[in-house]
């Protein structure tokens, strides 16, 4: 059984292609401004390296924010279920799976079979996201794929507040005037992010394995410093931003699965 | 010629030619707003009744009840418009008065209130400020005084802009409710008002005139009972018309809304036996509560939720412009005056479950509410609804998280402000949270 999940994602679309629950392809495209078009590219793509047609592929499910422009489509599912799939298949001791994405992220709770049992989301801002890196990144005068690394030389001597990332900014260039050390406002600013996605891990409760997805969890500074805080180890996959594509893929497992019965 | 804005204490200067622009652009936007959503509502519930067509009528504020209440004021009847639902309705129908609720649910008015105060206040009071910057409201027009209540910060200072245009009764509700010296203030706040409204109207509240309007009101809150024990079995009626036909109770003439549900009723009752089901049986059962969604803007969650794919039906709400306003009789022992003014009071302190209450138990009365609705009609999951600078709800969430978690029933928090464009992104979660809630009740 060959099944896909695309997910449609604010900065970038993967796709996940698994042939028998295992992993045969995945593909990654920016999604610009006609995420539509970026996700037919992603989807060839990835079709080309699982050397397969789009005919044999028995079930596409698609998620993410702009999963009604997915180029097919058999099923959608949200993307906090998504994730919770993806995450107990990754990880099957995973209860709790934080993805924090480009402009989203989501704390979900969920058991052993990968439904959800409540889950919370970063309220109406942009400052419990990568949104919220990448402007301080620029602030800071680093490049974003660097500020990681850079904090990590850091201990802790400063702090700013993530209320906004406007405030947040309006922080670190105060910081930057009282000449601070880079790499130390860098660790502030992923305390910050780490401090909001902490108070949404408490809004549904910290259940051991926790697993961290998206694309922000390869960003070394943010996963040390989400750890620092969480006192408890935090599972982090390789290829961390396909985890939603993954959890459509396993979903659309299901719906095969649910189809044949 | 003296500026409009001299003498008042909040209000700026804003010419007559831009009240005129805006008013006419948002009572466009606004009508149009109405009939889409009563179409949409029509659109999920495609069996729905005749007898809710009276309630979509009188939902529209631009339109037959409007024109009644104007009638009846051109006859030299006085018009009462109350912010919370602390205002005491038997009281203004004594005097022969008419009651109507005027805080607002239209979004593009509460830009206009960012004139006056920050965007962090919550949009219900930057809307009702807006929505009388502009005289867009009819209700809000014709009221010759308003009653408003201390509960939260915003509904405070509104009392105080809302006095640069109309005569303001603040009333007062002690924030400790169950002590003797909390039940005799309020006494002294109510029998002030009573005064205030007996000298508008110019009608002496005898005991015969409150005791005709409690047992109207009784009859009111019976007929609103019913729709709840309709409610509570297996649905008959989609919980957006059900809020709907609570809402009109706000400004409708409420004999003959009285009628009008009673009416409902029956048919649901009957349509209850035939199995006449409004939508699946295996759709979640969601309850509402939070801060108070208003007709006729801020239909976005109750939309969202009956429209979204896995589909919800609302099936009880703990909002006090919703399933909250109706609910509790004014008990009455003797039908003597002082009874009758004590038992009033009563009524519209006690049982509150507004969040500006607490006491050494917190706010028991709403989590007891909550736990009891939950189980009476058979809630599966609740939206707990907030606006952007709404605290006292905001701040009151763990509480009652704490609470649904012991009865195993999900909660999930959505937090969103007088403004359309989120619609997609509050999309996203109300149907994961629909999903999450099917996957249980599959189970």
């Amino acid at each position: 059984m060959i099944t896909a999940g695309i997910d449609m994602g604010v900065q970038n679309v993967k796709v996940v292609i698994l042939k028998h629950g295992e992993i045969l392809a995945r593909s990654l495209t920016p999604s610009g401004f006609e995420p539509g078009k970026a996700a037919e590219k992603a989807f060839k793509e990835a079709l080309k390296k699982a050397k397969i047609s789009s005919d044999e592929v028995e079930h596409v499910t698609a998620t993410g924010v702009g999963v009604e422009m997915a180029p097919r489509a058999d099923s959608k599912v949200s993307m906090i279920a998504a994730d919770a799939k993806a995450g107990v298949y990754l990880y099957s001791s995973a209860r709790t799976v934080i993805d924090v994405g480009a402009e989203e992220a989501r704390v979900i709770k969920c058991d052993e079979k990968g439904n959800v049992l409540d889950f919370a989301l970063n309220e109406r801002c942009a400052a419990g996201s990568g949104a919220f890196i990448e402007a301080m990144a620029r602030a800071l005068e680093v490049k974003v794929e660097d500020m990681g690394a850079l904090s990590l030389n850091a201990n802790g001597t400063v702090s700013i507040s993530a209320t906004c990332v406007i405030f947040g900014e309006s922080d670190v260039v105060s910081l930057i005037h009282k000449q601070e050390p880079k790499h130390e406002i860098a660790r502030a600013i992923y305390d910050a992010l780490a401090e909001r996605i902490i108070s949404m891990i408490h809004r549904v409760g910290l259940n051991p394995d926790v697993v961290l997805v998206g694309g922000v969890a390869k960003d070394v500074g943010f996963a040390a410093a989400l750890k620092r805080k969480l006192e408890t180890e935090v599972l982090i996959p390789e290829n961390p931003e396909f985890a939603g594509a993954l959890g459509a893929a396993l979903y659309a497992m299901e719906k095969v699965g649910e189809m044949q019965k | 010629m003296e500026a409009k804005s001299v003498g008042k204490k909040y209000i700026p200067e804003i010419s007559q030619k831009e009240v005129e622009e805006l008013k006419n652009s948002i009572k466009t936007t606004s009508t149009k707003i109405m009939a889409e959503y009563i179409g949409r509502m029509k659109k999920t519930w495609n069996n729905r009744p005749e007898a809710m067509q009276y309630f979509d009528e009188i939902a529209n504020f631009f339109g037959r009840r409007e024109k009644e209440i104007r009638e009846a004021k051109e006859e030299g009847k006085k018009v009462i418009g109350y912010t919370c639902m602390f205002a005491p309705i038997e009281l203004i129908l004594a005097a022969e008065a008419i009651p109507v609720r005027v805080s607002s649910g239209w979004y593009d008015a509460a830009k206009l209130g960012n004139r006056i105060v920050p965007v962090e206040v919550c949009p219900v009071i930057r809307s009702t400020i807006g929505v009388k910057m502009i005289d867009l409201s009819p209700y809000l027009e014709l009221s010759d005084a308003l009653i408003t209540t201390l509960t939260c910060d915003g509904m405070t200072k509104l009392s105080e802009i809302l006095g640069d245009y109309k005569p303001v009764w603040t009333i007062c509700p002690p924030r400790i409710k169950d002590s003797e010296q909390s039940m005799a203030f309020w006494k002294e706040e109510l029998k002030t008002l009573k005064d205030n409204i007996e000298k508008l109207t110019g009608t002496k509240i005898t005991s015969k005139k409150l005791r005709s309007a409690i047992e109207l009101m009784h009859k009111a809150a019976k007929a609103f009972r019913k729709l709840q024990d309709v409610r509570k079995g297996n649905p008959v009626i989609m919980g957006r018309d059900a809020m709907l036909v609570n809402q009109t109770s706000m400004w409708d003439d409420i004999e003959r809304w009285t009628r009008k549900t009673e009416e409902l009723c029956s048919e649901l009752e009957k349509r209850a036996q035939e199995k006449a089901w409004a939508c699946p049986l295996d759709t979640p059962r969601v309850m509402i509560t939070g801060t108070p969604i208003i007709w006729p803007d801020n239909w976005k969650l109750p939309n969202l939720i009956e429209e979204a794919n896995p589909q919800g039906v609302i099936v009880v709400d703990e909002l006090c412009s919703g399933d909250r306003f109706l609910y509790d009789p004014v008990g009455v022992d003797e039908w003597n005056m002082d009874d009758m003014f004590n038992a009033v009071a009563e009524r519209y302190l006690l049982p509150s479950t507004c969040p500006c209450f607490t006491s050494e138990d917190g706010n028991e009365n709403r989590v007891n509410w909550l736990v009891s609705k939950v189980k009476e009609f058979r809630v599966d999951g609740v939206i707990y609804y907030v606006v952007r600078g709404c605290m006292l709800y905001a701040m009151e969430y763990m509480r009652i998280k704490k609470a649904l978690d012991q009865l195993n029933v999900p909660v999930y928090y959505l937090d969103t402000d007088y403004t359309r464009e989120d619609t997609g992104q509050i999309k996203t979660r109300v149907e994961a949270f629909l999903e999450m809630l099917k996957s249980r009740v599959e189970i």
